[in-house]
């Protein structure tokens, strides 16, 4: 089977927003938490293929890695009515279970350690698939496991399969409220220097915005992890729509992923979903929601809809790289050209300067098996320059801790900073880096645009 | 004399006019000799008349087989004629008893009972001289008669209906066989519908040359299904009164008739549709049985309808055509069950749209991967088997192979035996670049029985183009994406821009086709399909849509109409539009290449500079091309796509196109 992908979850955080996207992936194909077809199922045209396996006995597996190195998070999906879902080959946890203290290094240091195991794994995974496109890894960047393993095995993944992509879903911490990892900023900011560099495609989950979203748009006060995992998961299994429901075009990975991203390190993607409700709205809401094309598009382009919280934009010079919308539900196709045509007659949205630009818009289906309570769904994946400010707000915090040489210690136990600190300052420049280019994507003048770093 | 007259009047003296002429001056009265002048050019013309019924008459044709002026019609009009002439001889025999019981009466007085048929003997006279002088046949014969019936002469007209309704007996009986029966009871080629094997043009020629725009032409070439039964209208035919419509209306109910006998679940031997005469009679119980199940029980019905059309009080063309529209109804609604539930035609134009126009993307991107290789060289022999052979394994790859759907599909690669000798002749041109996989592949499609109705060689045609066109963009697309991994890692800033643009054209230009295009376009026939129940409205949808996808494709020829019909392969596709985008299909082919070829980097850079080059020309060609063709049809949808290609009005700058031609991308 081709374009299949292999999905690794690492960490806390990543196994839990992996646990998520699994029950709706199951849910929209009409798969049992057994991995048993059932039967209203057994006649979709959908390609459950590209994220499951068949085993020889009717079930379907997910494709799926399980990594954590500590058992919490591992346990309570292993107890769960999914918990036969899995293969259990793939389903690993560190021996001694202690962890990573929230500490990158010690993270990083694991994964070296483990790289052998866990890269059989991924392997054994591989080889068994016909044409495998790429991974996609989740975790956080905050953490130990997620951000500081991930780091490690995204460095390595490229060396092992240079022809695969790598995407990742990137869990960006909440900066609105004090984190119980105090040493958060620097884990973010050595994973980002992973992701600038390893990754082919980060989409960006960044829990500040996903709090307001919750707060704000679905009038949930203190949103639990629970629910905000649920956005997320309506994220990703949208993002992946067009490869499970196939239609003309975007049947594969890539043709998701180049057209957005037209310069190598700017990879970072942003989200947006419209329209959304919470479970306890569902009830009170009118049955089905009528929403034209314009209405999806138009809204998508809003930020108060983004996933990611970005500093405002007072000079008004940042501008969108590109945008892909996938558009599900009954859709008029003709209104795609209007509502293309309303948008830039209204300049709705502000582009490069530098280089062709345009709103991308795929029409997709929806699970038949899901009650959708809107007529058209919209998911927005766009290449921002401003999300350089979240960028900055990272190096910024860095900074911070930096500057007071705050918590270094735990750092200095592994042997990656026993010598010296030189990797913290390296991150450093990386991340400056792309924040700079990024502000020099929205000029004209990027087409003649050097990183410092490289002039030297 | 008076007995002279007499006799001349029953057409019994054969004298001559200059005998004539000398006698009556020795007997005459005065005056007697013009009268007798009168009485004799009626006898004329009588005598004509006369004569034409003879050699035109039943009898006739019994004692001299084969004449030439033999005809059911003919024969219908010369009984009429002696139905009419009827009168005249009761009225001779009543002068002659009158005349010969008492001789006082005078010449004038016989001329008295005969003058009145003057006028209508003038009359016949000249239908007879029409139709000898025209050499008019069959129907003719009754538009003829048709355009006599209104004339202030009462008694004329008297007559000529009823004439007129002894030759339309034979055209309604010609009707009724035809329209209830598909059967052609016409040995004398009179009627206006022919069995025609020999002069296939006819038709063709008389479908397309009212129409005079191009878009309408190609609309009517693609609805036009030969039913493959040799049936044709036969134009000279048609009577005057009869709109063209109408005649076609009748042509198609008897088409439709015989269609549904060919229903291949009753006839499985006889595989070729050619009415074959010595087997008719074995297909008669075929047919019959189908027969029945179309009329249901208005056979009766229809039939007594078009009998009272015999009747000229009733025979109107309001009244005809009443009868020929219910008649058409019924037809079609049979048709619509047979073609739409009993072949399952709605799901068969997803399967169009699947195939063809590459909805299943991911059968065709697997499909792709594993004959890209093999589609770039020219075609080999045995490239059609590997061709199929891939086809399943994608099939496979994608869970497609068990669905019966596929098996309906499969590719044939046209293998051109490459040119061995050196006899050069005008056509080698072609034949020495042979063609590579990607401009003379065919999908083939099995589809059910009257769905031929639908899909004619020429429709199958039409899809293959727009199949080719975006296989290739496809493929285009593909290569390209398959190098983005490759230039990501790479340092060349403007090797990454050039893979960049060239990304987004094609990325853009494939969701134009597939969503501007072809989904905006597929819905609207979907709806159509829905809101109707009439095979033909159907028909005319899906010929709207493959009309509306090629031209907003590019793919067919805005600058002469005449072109456009001619050829069905690729050479004829000289639209400006398309000519370019195949153009920048293949800068990005040989861009693709280049990885392979190129290996400094002063080589590479050069490359990029010149593909750049053509790449800003190419797409400052297409912005100009705009301006030229705004007022076409085609100008609309050019400016969609540049809509899509210009959205953040970056190519436009960069061609520095003027502000007028940047406004007229809105439109």
């Amino acid at each position: 089977m081709p374009s299949e992908m292999i999905t690794l979850q690492l960490g806390q955080c990543g196994n839990q927003i992996g646990f998520e996207f699994w029950k709706q992936l199951c849910i929209e194909h009409g798969i049992s938490p057994e991995g048993i077809l059932e039967e209203y199922a057994s006649a979709g045209s959908d390609r459950k293929d590209v994220f499951f396996y068949q085993a020889d006995d009717d079930h379907y597996i997910p494709r799926a890695v399980l990594l954590d190195l500590e058992p919490r998070v591992i346990h309570t999906i292993m107890n769960s009515p999914y918990a036969k879902l899995y293969n259990p080959e793939n389903v690993y946890l560190s021996k001694h279970g202690g962890g990573a203290g929230n500490n990158w290094a010690s993270g990083y240091a694991q994964g070296e350690k483990l790289n052998e195991e866990v890269f059989d794994i991924i392997n054994r995974e591989a080889d068994g698939s016909d044409n495998l496109e790429g991974f996609v890894l989740c975790h956080s960047i905050a953490g130990g496991t997620g951000s500081g393993m991930g780091s490690y095995i995204l460095e390595h993944l490229s060396d092992r399969f240079p022809k695969k992509l790598v995407q990742t879903y990137s869990v960006f911490p909440n900066l609105d409220e004090i984190s119980d990892v105090v040493v958060q900023p620097y884990n973010s900011l050595l994973t980002l220097k992973r992701l600038t560099e390893s990754a082919d495609c980060v989409m960006v989950l960044d829990n500040t915005a996903l709090n307001r979203i919750a707060s704000d748009r679905l009038h949930i006060q203190n949103p639990s992890f629970a629910q905000i995992n649920t956005l997320v998961s309506t994220i990703m299994s949208a993002s992946t729509a067009t490869l499970r429901y196939p239609s003309y075009m975007n049947n594969d990975l890539i043709s998701l992923v180049a057209p957005l991203i037209p310069t190598p390190r700017l990879h970072f993607l942003m989200t947006g979903y419209t329209p959304l409700t919470a479970d306890h709205e569902l009830n009170t809401a009118p049955k089905i929601r009528k929403t034209t094309v314009l209405d999806v598009m138009q809204r998508l382009l809003q930020p108060k809809n983004m996933m990611v919280s970005l500093s405002p934009d007072r000079t008004n010079q940042h501008c969108y790289i590109s945008i892909l919308n996938i558009i599900q539900g009954e859709v008029d196709p003709s209104q795609v050209h209007k509502s293309l045509q309303r948008i830039r007659e209204r300049k709705l949205a502000s582009f490069i300067p530098w280089g062709p630009a345009s709103i991308q818009v795929a029409l997709s289906r929806r699970s038949p098996y899901v009650h959708a309570s809107h007529k058209v769904s919209g998911l927005l994946l766009a290449n921002h320059t401003n999300i350089s400010s979240l960028f900055d707000r990272c190096l910024q915090q860095f900074d911070k801790l930096r500057k007071r040489e705050a918590f270094l210690e735990v750092f200095r136990k592994e042997p990656m900073f026993k010598d010296s600190l030189e990797e913290f300052d390296e991150s450093r420049g990386v991340v400056d880096d792309l924040v700079q280019e990024y502000q020099a994507a929205a000029t004209p003048d990027y087409v003649h645009w050097n990183p410092e770093s490289s002039q030297i | 004399m008076i007995h002279d007259a007499l006799l001349i009047l029953w057409d019994c003296s054969h004298t001559t006019e200059a005998e004539q002429g000398t006698e009556l001056v020795e007997y005459a009265n005065q005056g007697d000799s013009e009268i007798f002048g009168r009485i004799n050019d009626i006898a004329k013309s009588h005598h004509r008349i006369q004569r034409f019924v003879e050699a035109t008459g039943f009898r006739s044709r019994k004692t001299h087989a084969g004449l030439k002026m033999c005809g059911l019609y003919s024969q219908a009009l010369s009984e009429g004629f002696s139905e009419v002439l009827q009168s005249y001889k009761q009225d001779l025999m009543e002068v002659e008893g009158l005349v010969i019981g008492n001789h006082n009466y005078t010449l004038s007085f016989v001329y008295s009972y005969v003058e009145k048929y003057r006028g209508l003997f003038n009359t016949l006279n000249k239908i007879i001289d029409t139709i000898e002088q025209r050499k008019l046949t069959g129907c003719q014969i009754l538009s003829l008669l048709h355009q006599y019936i209104l004339t202030g002469n009462e008694r004329v007209h008297e007559a000529v209906v009823k004439i007129f309704s002894c030759v339309n007996k034979v055209f309604v009986n010609q009707l009724c066989t035809w329209l209830l029966y598909g059967e052609l009871k016409d040995p004398y080629e009179e009627f206006i519908i022919l069995h025609n094997q020999t002069h296939p043009g006819v038709s063709d020629t008389f479908l397309t040359s009212p129409t005079s725009a191009c878009e309408k032409s190609l609309v009517s070439t693609l609805q036009d299904t030969s039913l493959e039964c040799g049936y044709t209208l036969n134009t000279n035919m048609i009577p005057y009164f009869m709109p063209l419509s109408l005649a076609q209306e009748i042509l198609f109910i008897g088409k439709t008739i015989i269609l549904f006998g060919f229903d291949p679940k009753k006839v499985k031997k006889n595989s070729s549709f050619v009415a074959n005469r010595t087997l008719m009679p074995l297909q008669k119980l075929g047919v019959e049985s189908r027969r029945f199940t179309i009329w249901e029980d208005k056979e009766a019905e229809f039939h007594e309808k078009l009998q009272k059309l015999k009747n000229p009080e009733v025979f109107e063309v309001c009244n005809l055509r009443g009868v020929i529209r219910e008649i058409k109804e019924c037809v079609t609604k049979h048709l619509w069950t047979v073609a739409v539930e009993e072949a399952q035609l709605i799901h068969e134009l997803r399967l169009m749209k699947d195939f063809y126009l590459l909805g299943r993307g991911e059968l065709f991107l697997e499909l792709l991967r594993l004959t890209a290789h093999m589609l770039d060289k020219p075609t080999a022999r045995t490239s059609t088997r590997d061709m199929n052979h891939a086809f399943q394994l994608a099939a496979r790859a994608v869970f497609l192979s068990n669905s019966a759907d596929i098996e309906k599909f499969c590719f044939e690669l046209p293998y051109v035996k490459p040119n061995v000798s050196t006899n050069t002749t005008t056509g080698d041109d072609d034949s020495s670049t042979v063609a590579d996989g990607w401009s003379s592949i065919i999908l083939k499609y099995d589809f059910k029985w009257p769905l031929h109705l639908l899909f004619t060689p020429e429709v199958l045609a039409r899809y293959n183009d727009m199949f080719r066109l975006l296989l290739r963009i496809k493929k285009t697309q593909h290569d390209l994406h398959a190098l983005w991994k490759t230039y990501k890692q790479s340092t060349s800033f403007s090797m990454c821009q050039l893979h960049n643009k060239l990304m987004f054209l094609m990325d853009n230009l494939q969701h134009y086709m597939q969503a501007d295009v072809l989904e905006t376009n597929f819905s609207r026939l979907m709806d159509a399909v829905h809101r109707t129940n009439d095979f033909e409205k159907l028909k005319k949808a899906h010929a709207n849509f493959l009309a509306d996808i090629l031209s907003q494709s590019f793919l067919t020829v805005t600058s002469s109409c005449d072109s456009d019909c001619s050829g069905d392969t690729t050479d004829s596709l000289n639209n400006p539009v398309f000519c370019n985008i195949m153009e920048l299909l293949k800068l990005c082919h040989s861009f693709c290449g280049m990885s392979d070829t190129v290996a400094d980097r002063e080589a590479e850079d050069y490359y990029i500079r010149g593909y750049s080059d053509r790449f800003s020309k190419l797409v400052k060609q297409l912005m100009q091309l705009l301006v030229s063709l705004r007022d076409r049809p085609c100008g609309v949808y050019l400016a969609r796509l540049l809509m899509r290609l210009d959205y953040n009005r970056w190519l436009s700058g960069e061609a520095q196109l003027t502000q007028s031609v940047t406004n007229m991308l809105r439109c």
